[in-house]
């Protein structure tokens, strides 16, 4: 009997999915999985609800790198999605391919088909982050992060630490009695994105020659020129050999993994992680990175956005373009904003999301979703909100390469750090070639 | 013996045209686009796409983390081959003896085989976890173990989870050598030479040398191609770029970097060097070897 149900539920389904293929198609591609896929999912689904003209279709690739490769081996065949998740680390590659006529740039687009959300609507940082060299915005922001400091308040209690530490040197004061108490003061999940570039965003630094991309395509990074940054790390190294800082390998979760189960007093990850900690770990709070006070003299400057941005790819009807640009308007309305602030801890991304969240205290309610804010609104920075640099997922990877043999002892830290500049020049090299 | 001959000239295109049509598309038309790619430079989607000549095998060669991956290749699949090899040829050898339940322990030796290698890394990554990995406590308890950081450790690591599996077709092949064994000539020894390890060396195994050429061949082919789900679920290639293969840098500046230039470059280093060894061990080793 439970058979013949189970048909029958299926066989209804079918009914109800078969009446979609007479509605317009909208293809988007995303690089989340678990909770933050879920949520996703969701968005698709309330748009799908909300009108019955089109039909957008989520579909998870894995990665981020995994949708980028996905979309663009599906754009060499003829055959990519609409609307595709890239995140930051591939925002020049992105914004370097209107001018091939493979992306469509969101100014275009709402001109084209008239979408009611103006590129002003969203924050200036998040905005500059993903727009062309003449400030044109070309990406549509979506899941704006950026890496926080996530603290064990039982811990602190534990050992007697009333304030969370602002500064670097505030923690170094602090993590030998964290470390006595048989905790491990502080992981991080992620060296390249957190430790790197925005350890230059954060204390006001260039990162790469050509004003971080911005003036001109770079030939360089600036790692090993950077005194501070050659300090942050003998510090790190430091650290480690002390059992301040723990190193649990290139993997994210097993970064964040013993700060989840009560191991660790502070951890560094993004603003995004808490969805998955919320109720797990039971008193945690959100705060900005710190800093070195030594290096900015007590200032506190913004760092860059983390996440991703959606694209509009080229290729398709003028009438999908339509439900595109209708599922835009829908994504950038107050309300799908903030839920989705809410839902997963990305920042909001529009101002009429902001001011929705402020009209309805949310805030008071929900301290969490604070931190994010704040420190993306800092104010007072010299450098660009961003780098365009080419072949970034590859830097990536050459900076991991050199932080491990840096932290077991096989290279020193000027040694890596010059390593790391000599891998990113090449790479840096290579792209340019290309455009 | 009559010989058997078909009358038309032309009715056997008819009967390879689909294999070869599979062939054309999976093998050489992909070829012949590692080619290309090797020789031009493009950005990721393939606009600005120009002739490079050399520069992109310049670019591997002049790429410190190429060499660490040549080197560590050649290291895995060596200790691969010796590891698999050799304790294949041992359960093959007390397997054969056994006189009861032979199938139940020929199945379960044989069954590891059937397993993907990226399904062998995950579960590979729950022994060697720092959090519930028994391994990772046996070998921390030992010598204070460390992948994360430690190179040796990491290619401990990545060993075992890459021999796991191919155990099991070493094993079967040995086994299946050691059967066709003629038992006349076994009987023949024993009247000869009562030590059984004797025995051993200077009979069965010299026997068994074209199922051991093939299993060498075979072993070295998995290490450098087939262990990529492996890595990619345990290490990453981590610490530094200590345990990355040929195959898994290639696959990591092509599809993660998004260069292909880069990525063809490396594809055709790796055909270059399989061919090498593949000729090496023809050449030199198989000319050693008596098929009956």
């Amino acid at each position: 009997m439970k058979k013949l149900i189970s048909i029958f539920v299926l066989l209804v389904s079918f009914a109800f999915t078969s009446n979609s293929y007479s509605k317009t198609e909208i293809h988007w591609w995303y690089g989340n999985s678990g909770f933050l896929g879920d949520v996703i999912i969701e968005i698709a689904n309330r748009f799908n609800e909300s009108q019955d003209e089109y039909m957008v279709i989520p579909t998870g690739k894995g990665s981020y790198e995994d949708n980028m490769a996905a979309t663009i081996a599906a754009f060499r065949a003829g055959d990519q999605p609409h609307y595709s998740q890239v995140y930051d680390a591939g925002a020049a590659i992105m914004v370097a391919q209107v001018k091939n006529g493979v992306v469509i740039g969101f100014e275009e687009m709402a001109e084209k088909y008239g979408i009611d959300v103006d590129a002003d609507n969203y924050i200036p940082g998040i905005k500059n982050f993903y727009a062309d060299g003449d400030g044109k915005m070309i990406g549509v922001p979506f899941n704006s992060s950026t890496c926080l400091m996530y603290a064990n308040m039982d811990i602190l209690n534990e050992v007697g630490i009333e304030e969370v530490p602002k500064t670097y040197e505030e923690f170094e004061g602090m993590a030998q009695k964290i470390l006595d108490a048989g905790y491990i003061p502080l992981l991080q999940s992620h060296s390249p994105w957190i430790w790197t570039e925005n350890f230059f965003s954060r204390h006001n630094l260039l990162m790469t020659d050509g004003n971080n991309g911005y003036d001109a395509v770079p030939t360089k990074t600036l790692f090993a020129d950077t005194e501070a940054f050659v300090y942050h790390w003998t510090k790190v190294k430091e650290w480690y050999e002390k059992g301040y800082y723990g190193y649990k390998g290139r993997a994210w979760g097993d970064n964040q993994a013993p700060f989840t189960n009560g191991e660790a007093a502070f951890w560094f990850g993004s603003a995004a992680s808490f969805g998955g900690m919320k109720g797990v770990l039971p008193n945690f709070t959100t705060n900005p990175i710190p800093y070195w006070d030594s290096v900015t003299g007590g200032k506190e400057y913004p760092t860059f956005i983390g996440g991703a941005a959606n694209w509009i790819l080229n290729g398709h009807t003028e009438e999908e373009y339509k439900g595109l640009a209708k599922f835009i308007e829908f994504m950038g309305s107050p309300e799908m904003d903030l839920y989705y602030h809410n839902m997963t801890g990305y920042a909001a991304v529009t101002k009429g999301g902001i001011e929705l969240a402020e009209t309805i205290n949310f805030y008071r309610a929900s301290p969490y979703h604070k931190a994010v804010g704040d420190q993306l609104g800092l104010e007072g920075s010299t450098i660009p909100g961003g780098y365009r640099a080419g072949n970034w997922p590859q830097i990536r990877e050459v900076i991991y390469e050199n932080v491990e043999p840096m932290l077991n002892g096989d290279i020193t830290v000027e040694k890596a750090l010059s390593n790391m500049d000599k891998g990113a020049a090449k790479l840096l090299k290579q792209f340019a070639k290309t455009l | 013996m009559k010989k058997v001959q078909f009358k038309s000239n032309y009715s056997q295109y008819f009967f390879l045209a689909p294999q070869l049509l599979i062939l054309l598309i999976f093998l050489y038309w992909p070829i012949i686009q590692t080619f290309k790619d090797a020789f031009t430079m493009q950005d990721a989607f393939g606009f600005g796409s120009q002739f490079a000549g050399f520069d992109n095998f310049l670019f591997i060669f002049s790429d410190p983390s190429y060499f660490t991956a040549f080197k560590f290749t050649i290291i895995y699949s060596f200790v691969i081959t010796f590891i698999t090899g050799s304790i294949g040829l041992l359960l093959a050898v007390q397997a054969n003896k056994v006189m009861h339940g032979k199938s139940a322990y020929k199945t379960l030796l044989i069954w590891p085989y059937a397993i993907a290698p990226a399904v062998v890394g995950v579960m590979a990554n729950y022994f060697f976890s720092e959090r519930y990995g028994l391994l990772h406590h046996l070998f921390n308890n030992l010598w204070g173990f460390n992948w994360y950081e430690n190179v040796f450790d990491a290619y401990i690591y990545v060993i075992i989870a890459g021999s796991w599996k191919q155990i099991s077709a070493n094993f079967i092949f040995f086994l299946a050598g050691l059967q066709a064994i003629q038992k006349t000539v076994i009987e023949a020894s024993i009247i000869d030479c009562k030590s059984n390890i004797r025995r051993f060396w200077t009979i069965t195994f010299p026997l068994l040398m074209p199922t051991t050429f093939f299993l060498i061949i075979i072993n070295i082919t998995y290490a450098f191609f087939d262990t990529f789900g492996i890595i990619d679920t345990t290490t990453i290639g981590a610490p530094g770029s200590e345990t990355k293969t040929l195959v898994y840098k290639a696959y990591i500046d092509g599809f993660k970097g998004l260069d292909l230039g880069s990525a063809g470059a490396q594809s055709i280093m790796m055909m270059i060097i399989v061919l090498v060894i593949t000729i090496f061990q023809f050449r030199y080793i198989e000319g050693k070897i008596h098929y009956n």
